[in-house]
């Protein structure tokens, strides 16, 4: 199987026009890994910049009343992963800024491609662009006609006459131009450790790995599958257009289609439905029978009762903090009923579409390389759940100041001083560790595993039932 | 050291070969002269091993090439029609490549000891097969076969699309391996090189030996003769 390996490789690399191609490729990845790294870096300091300058203005807060400062605000920034670089996901259309403020849970805005030009809007030319579509593309050209040609010059005959067998002549050759693919995949990963070197934590290395490791089966599939048709039909240009055929319902139709089913299965509701349940949810209440106002009067007689006084002037602290921070806390209530809701029916529609790896391995690739990448959509909502809980602890912190502070009831021109909003940490959001990564990409690594055995067993049950005669 | 007893094989109901029963010993060319369809080829691959005759058997140093096709293999030299060797590389690695598939690792020296001695010039041997002619591609493909050393060569159609010169160089190597001890048997319907090449002539027609004679009984005009008159029968 060596000796095929090596042989292979010596015509592959005595072909002018692949030489030319693979240099072009190495020097397109490359420049694509490097600006990508580049764009990775200036979002990266421009956030810095901005959380910082947000973190002074918030530090540098006079005495100033806390319900003020509520409504003043803070901001989360959504954090760059270094490896969004190779595969950005779902980053570049979900905006990376959520202004955090009082009573309300902000929608995240500044999207890349909201602020892009129109052409970039429909994606930018990212390594994964190149590493999800066309290096597999270009794997299944040197591969549709590798056993295709050895039959129609009679050649085959000739190499099993002298020792080879068909399925380690089939996979020697499938392995030959996966490891040329595994070699544009390493360049790529290679270029972007080395000039992200000062970020790749011991994290990345493991998330870089799998990533390796995805697209190392996707490729292997794709190579091997490419053989197995080269093997199996008549001639190169019917080898050639089923697997293009393949390629073409993996990469464009069953994505959509298995998409468009997924939301079809577990239907989000629409914009203006979500803001009108949330509205009448927060007036009405969430079980529809207990408006703002009743639920106000029941905790000023629970507070009156517990402080043992007649009217809200008389109690020793300030209820509008009380009542404030209650209904910040009904309002989050609404906020996990509905987003609860939103976030269940996202995770549906993820495990769903997961799970048509089984028929489509391009869907466990881009699943596996969004999620290590850090840039999927489990990792933008675990983002906006870090940020609505440090959200719920600075509006409290603001609220119970307001309330225990030293101010009383309706005294709006209250002030905290400046040492208390420096008390208030800032907003640090922590990226999910590998383990969770790995633990919501299981079902494409699943997928992905299966398919390389599939492709496998297909190459060695198929081989023995190619006529060479 | 070939034997081919009594053999018969059919596909989809056209009887290929018809209880066709050949012996070639050491240091003996055989020719197999038919026209197309007359069964040359599907005698010669059942040799091979790559098809199973239907009844009789088929014998290679008395190794059955139907059920043991992978032993069989081992001690046959084969030429096809047209050798096609991998145009980006140079005869010597061709012939290095193929070797090291039937298990046999050569020193360069060897390598082009082998194709010198199958008449390919020192001067072609490391110049890409893309670059040679059928002739010279032919005795890279005798080289193959010969480093095998083998003592059994199975060809076919060997001389087709050779100029004269290749053709008579392709005899001349022939003889010089029977010589040697080689058992060969050669599928043509080249009467002129059969009668040049062979100690030995079969016609087949469709599927039948139908005459079988020494070269030496006939002359090249005689021997077109009884060919012609069998094939318009």
């Amino acid at each position: 199987m060596i000796q095929i390996i090596l042989n292979e490789w010596k015509i592959l690399l005595r072909v002018r026009v692949l030489a030319y191609l693979t240099l072009f490729f190495i020097a397109g990845l490359t420049l694509v890994t490097w600006l990508g790294v580049i764009q990775n870096n200036n979002q990266q300091e421009q956030q810095q910049a901005a959380q910082k300058h947000v973190r002074e203005q918030w530090e540098n807060i006079d005495a100033m009343n806390p319900h003020g400062a509520a409504h003043y605000g803070s901001y989360a920034f959504k954090p760059i992963t270094p490896l969004s670089s190779i595969d950005e996901g779902v980053n570049a259309i979900t905006g990376n800024v959520l202004r955090l403020e009082g009573h309300v849970q902000n929608e995240i805005v500044y999207s890349e491609a909201s602020q892009s030009l129109s052409v970039s809007k429909f994606g930018k030319l990212k390594p994964s662009l190149l590493l999800q579509y066309v290096i597999p593309l270009l794997l299944i050209f040197i591969a549709f006609a590798s056993v295709s040609s050895e039959k129609e010059t009679g050649r085959l005959k000739l190499l099993v006459f002298q020792g080879a067998s068909l399925p380690k002549l089939i996979l020697a050759k499938a392995l030959s131009v996966w490891f040329y693919g595994l070699f544009l995949l390493v360049i790529t990963v290679a270029v972007q450790t080395l000039i992200n070197l000062k970020n790749t934590g011991a994290g990345n290395i493991e998330r870089t790995f799998f990533l390796l490791l995805a697209y190392g089966a996707y490729y292997y599939t794709v190579v091997t599958l490419a053989v197995y048709f080269s093997a199996r039909l008549k001639n190169n240009t019917a080898a050639l257009s089923s697997m293009l055929a393949v390629w073409i319902i993996w990469t464009i139709f069953l994505p959509k289609i298995w998409g468009n089913t997924t939301d079809k299965l577990y239907p989000l509701p629409s914009r203006q439905e979500f803001k009108t349940a949330m509205k009448e949810d927060r007036s009405k209440g969430i079980d529809g029978h207990n408006p703002s106002d009743k639920r106000e009067e029941e905790l000023k007689q629970k507070v009156l009762a517990e402080y043992k006084v007649d009217s809200v002037e008389n109690l020793p602290i300030n209820f509008d903090g009380i009542v404030m921070q209650a209904d910040e806390e009904y309002g989050n209530q609404v906020w996990d009923k509905h987003f609860g809701k939103n976030y269940d029916i996202l995770r549906k529609q993820k495990n769903m579409y997961q799970l048509s790896g089984i028929f489509n391995p391009f869907v466990s690739l881009q699943s596996t390389s969004m999620g290590f990448s850090g840039s999927d959509m489990l990792h933008h909502l675990d983002f906006l759940q870090q940020a609505e809980q440090y959200r719920r602890v600075l509006i409290k912190s603001l609220n119970d100041k307001h309330a225990y502070g030293g101010s009383k009831t309706g005294d709006w021109s209250w002030e905290a001083d400046n040492a208390f909003f420096k008390s208030i940490k800032d907003f640090e959001y922590k990226s999910p560790v590998f383990a969770t990564a790995l633990n919501q990409n299981l079902i494409d690594i699943l997928c992905l595993a299966f398919w390389v055995v599939l492709a496998t067993v297909i190459v060695a049950l198929s081989a023995s039932k190619i006529k060479l005669v | 050291m070939i034997a081919i007893q009594n053999t018969s094989k059919t596909f989809k109901g056209f009887q290929a070969v018809n209880q066709l029963s050949l012996a070639v010993a050491e240091g003996e060319i055989y020719g197999l002269l038919g026209s197309n369809g007359a069964g040359k080829s599907t005698t010669l691959n059942m040799l091979l091993g790559f098809l199973k005759p239907d009844e009789g058997k088929t014998l290679v140093n008395g190794i059955d090439t139907s059920t043991n096709a992978d032993e069989s293999r081992k001690q046959i030299g084969y030429i096809p029609e047209n050798v096609n060797l991998y145009p980006y590389l140079t005869g010597i690695e061709n012939l290095d490549y193929f070797c090291k598939l039937a298990g046999k690792n050569y020193s360069k020296s060897e390598l082009a000891d082998f194709l010198t001695a199958c008449g390919l010039q020192a001067e072609a041997h490391k110049k890409r097969t893309e670059t040679y002619s059928k002739g010279m591609r032919q005795k890279v493909g005798i080289a193959i076969a010969y480093a095998k050393k083998a003592k059994v060569y199975l060809l076919d159609e060997p001389a087709s699309g050779l100029d004269p010169l290749a053709s008579n160089e392709l005899s001349v190597l022939l003889k010089k391996l029977a010589d040697e001890g080689a058992a060969i048997l050669m599928a043509s319907h080249d009467i002129f090189r059969v009668r040049e090449t062979c100690n030995r002539i079969g016609i087949l027609k469709h599927g039948v030996l139908i005459k079988e004679m020494q070269t030496s009984e006939v002359t090249a005009n005689e021997l077109e003769k009884i060919y012609l008159n069998y094939m318009q029968d």
